[in-house]
């Protein structure tokens, strides 16, 4: 068994008073495509970063297939990093970066950069380059490498819907030809939840919910019925989020068998309310299966 | 060669859209016996979609004995959906259309009607579990 | 690493050519008339120890028709330090300042390895760079240094073996300065102030105890008359050693003025002599050996701490 792509435990980064992450535990599966969202300074670029060797941990730890991310060089070939903006030298050449790649690479595929940078004349300047462009080709980097774990920080941002799905295909392919693990940060969700099939939120600097989205949707049902103090309803096992509006109340709850009363219209969540959901501060407390719960007026 | 599409807002799981859109070309015959499936890189490279759904929706589908995978070649179609297995259930189809005509008569709309079978598939359900 | 460097800082490599081919040139056009002027006055035949007549006013002559030229070329001290403003300076500032770490440090190349190759790559460069200048100074100033020896520090600073050692100083000190200050422009003010704080200390306070300077005593009226010596110092000292003031040596010509006898036989007569202290031209090289050496010494100090002070940037 090869060790977890990354492991982090009771994780923590200071700079200077401000705790960026705080006792942060998360095992990500093999072979999984992880959608890390979260409002902005959340604590996804830190995290990226400490596993991508940038930073070190203020306290806890953390591992990329088993090593340290500062160690040696050697993790250092096995992870794929594109940090937010997709840094890059700007007076090089497009040929100029493949070659610094291959060159400081000791395992480069170069038919993986050259199918990603299809259209692209290799003699353009990095800065002549347009955002979808450079982040083709900040992908490209990456994947050239044939890492185990590839890190996207936002690369996303500031691309046109189109460019952005060409990216998505093109990441979604390389990943299909190396059989990688991805990590991609984004604040927005719609970008990433067509191909997660895993999800970590982040929110100030903990985790508010992981794992597979699959079973998340599977768990949680959006219940909708007219409004009235709550007690335990038989297949809800925790009440995440409650609303009301009018005379209507709207429940997002944690399932755990079918929902037989029939006051109570049922329905799937998409991931977007869920995360939404989960981002909020104050979640409820569970409503007892057995004692009566005080009346709750929503007045 | 079939062309998947994906509908995200449907509320169904890409894998089960991938399913049903390769049994759906089996009915009606876009698809046959010795077709080959496009290769989990083309779906992705086509959808943006991640590799594991593929893979799964592929797995599902040589579970069901619909498709075979041949090592280092592909996925093709292994047998087509017998139109017989739908006349199999062409009584329930008849009783349930007759029964969708008084639905209509009783002045039930689309809604109406979908959440009345939601409902009591639901109940039924239970009971079958309990 | 190796190309990754020379594409990186390859346009540096240039700028410090075109540099050293101006030097070259403006070398070869103001040395025209320089040696035609020590032909002409067969100046030659001056060379200390020989000191034949005519050579005491030959001489200043000649020294004072070029001292301008001369004095001009002390700014080139200020060449070495180039080399850490130009190429130390922005060599880890510029890739914090833009980000591009991000991407640098990421590849397979540990952080060490890449600045560790970097820098023996680039001090390769600059002790070729300044070695060359050097050597070109030395040329330029041999008619000079024949006649004025080089010890003293218009001709040591800028010949010999000490040239290399500044630069590799300075480009150490950039380098450090990048990673301490992460901003190209504050790294390059620090390292300026370092450089030229580190350099005036050494000059003016080590370089003239390298070595016990040695004393010689002459008569109080008359001139040092040490060409090629580095003078450290000429005290007036009365019969018992005590340094004689400007004030009192004022007051005693005076004196023998108003008495109506030549001062400098009544200086004679008062006991007062005169103590030089200087460094023998004969321990250029020895001092520029002990001088380079401390330069190097912590030029490669100063790369130690860039070594493990770049696994915790940013912290």
């Amino acid at each position: 068994m090869s060790p977890p792509p990354l492991v982090a435990h009771g994780l923590g980064k200071r700079f200077r008073r401000e705790w960026a992450l705080r006792e942060l535990t998360l095992t990500i599966p093999t072979g999984a495509v992880v959608g890390l969202a979260g409002p902005n300074a959340a604590g996804k670029s830190t995290l990226l970063s400490l596993a991508a060797g940038m930073l070190a941990p203020s306290e806890g730890s953390i591992a990329v297939l088993g090593h340290d991310p500062r160690g040696t060089p050697e993790v250092l070939a096995e992870i794929g990093y594109v940090a937010q903006g997709a840094p890059l030298y700007r007076s090089f050449r497009v040929s100029d970066t493949i070659e610094y790649a291959r060159r400081t690479n000791s395992r480069w595929d170069g038919e993986i950069a050259v199918e990603l940078l299809t259209h692209i004349d290799s003699r353009t300047k990095v800065g002549a380059l347009s955002a979808g462009e450079r982040a083709r080709l900040a992908l490209a980097l990456a994947l050239g490498k044939r890492p185990r774990l590839v890190l996207l920080d936002e690369p996303f941002a500031s691309l046109d819907p189109l460019a952005g799905r060409e990216l998505l295909q093109l990441l979604m392919d390389g990943v299909a030809e190396l059989g990688a693990t991805v990590i991609v940060a984004s604040h927005v969700v719609s970008d990433i939840q067509r191909v997660c099939d895993h999800i970590v939120l982040l929110s100030s600097g903990c985790v508010r919910l992981e794992g597979n989205v699959e079973q998340l949707l599977e768990s949680h049902r959006l219940l909708t019925g007219p409004r009235r103090p709550l007690g335990s309803i038989r297949g809800v096992r925790e009440v995440v989020r409650e609303r009301h509006s009018g005379r209507q109340l709207t429940l997002l709850a944690i399932t755990d068998g079918p929902i037989v009363d029939p006051s109570w219209t049922v329905d799937p969540v998409s991931l977007e309310e869920l995360l939404l959901a989960y981002m909020a501060p104050e979640r409820l407390p569970t409503p007892q299966a057995t004692e009566r719960v005080p009346l709750r007026w929503h007045g | 060669m079939i062309e998947f599409h994906l509908d995200p807002q449907s509320g169904v799981a890409t894998y089960l859209q991938i399913v049903r859109q390769v049994k759906d070309a089996l009915r009606l015959g876009t698809l046959d016996v010795g077709d080959q499936l496009p290769t989990v890189r083309e779906v992705v490279a086509d959808l943006a979609v991640n590799p594991n759904t593929v893979a799964k929706a592929y797995r599902d589908l040589e579970r069901e004995g619909l498709v075979v995978a041949r090592q280092g070649r592909g996925t093709f179609i292994a047998s087509t959906l017998a139109p017989a297995s739908l006349q199999h259930h062409a009584e329930l189809r008849q009783e349930l259309e007759r029964w969708l005509a008084s639905a209509w008569r009783a002045g039930l709309d689309e809604e109406s009607i979908r959440a009345l079978v939601s409902t009591t598939l639901r109940e039924s359900l239970a009971r079958r579990v309990a | 690493m190796a190309w990754v460097t020379w594409r990186q800082h390859g346009s540096q490599a240039f700028g410090a050519l075109g540099l050293l081919a101006a030097l070259v040139v403006a070398a070869v056009l103001t040395h025209l008339p320089i040696a035609s002027a020590f032909d002409h006055d067969s100046l030659s035949a001056c060379l200390p120890p020989a000191a034949r007549t005519g050579c005491d006013i030959i001489v200043p002559h000649f020294e004072g028709q070029f001292g301008g030229l001369v004095t001009a070329t002390r700014v080139l001290a200020v060449l070495p330090l180039l080399a850490g403003l130009f190429v130390g300076a922005p060599l880890i500032a510029r890739e914090l300042e833009f980000g591009t770490y991000r991407f640098a440090w990421t590849q397979g190349v540990s952080r060490r390895g890449w600045l560790l190759s970097k820098t023996l790559l680039l001090a390769g460069g600059t002790v070729l760079a300044a070695g060359a200048a050097s050597l070109v100074v030395m040329w330029w100033r041999s008619p000079f240094d024949m006649l004025e020896g080089r010890i003293g520090p218009s001709g040591f600073d800028v010949e010999g073996i000490v040239v290399p050692a500044y630069a590799l100083f300075a480009l150490a000190l950039g380098v450090l300065a990048g990673l301490l200050f992460r901003r190209t422009v504050a790294a390059m003010t620090a390292t300026l102030v370092a450089f030229g704080a580190t350099r005036f200390l050494v000059s003016g306070f080590l370089r003239p105890h390298f070595m016990a300077p040695l004393h010689r005593v002459i008569a109080a009226s008359a001139t040092s008359g040490m060409p090629g010596d580095w003078v450290l110092s000429n005290t007036l000292v009365d019969g018992g050693g005590r340094q004689v003031s400007a004030a009192s040596e004022e007051l005693a010509v005076l004196h023998a003025q108003q008495a109506g006898i030549d001062p400098h036989t009544y200086i004679l007569t008062l006991g007062w002599k005169r103590i030089i202290s200087y460094q023998p031209a004969g321990r250029f090289w020895t001092f520029q050996f002990l001088e380079a050496g401390l330069f190097v010494g912590l030029a490669v100090a100063l790369v130690l701490v860039s070594l493990w002070l770049v696994r915790r940037t940013p912290a």
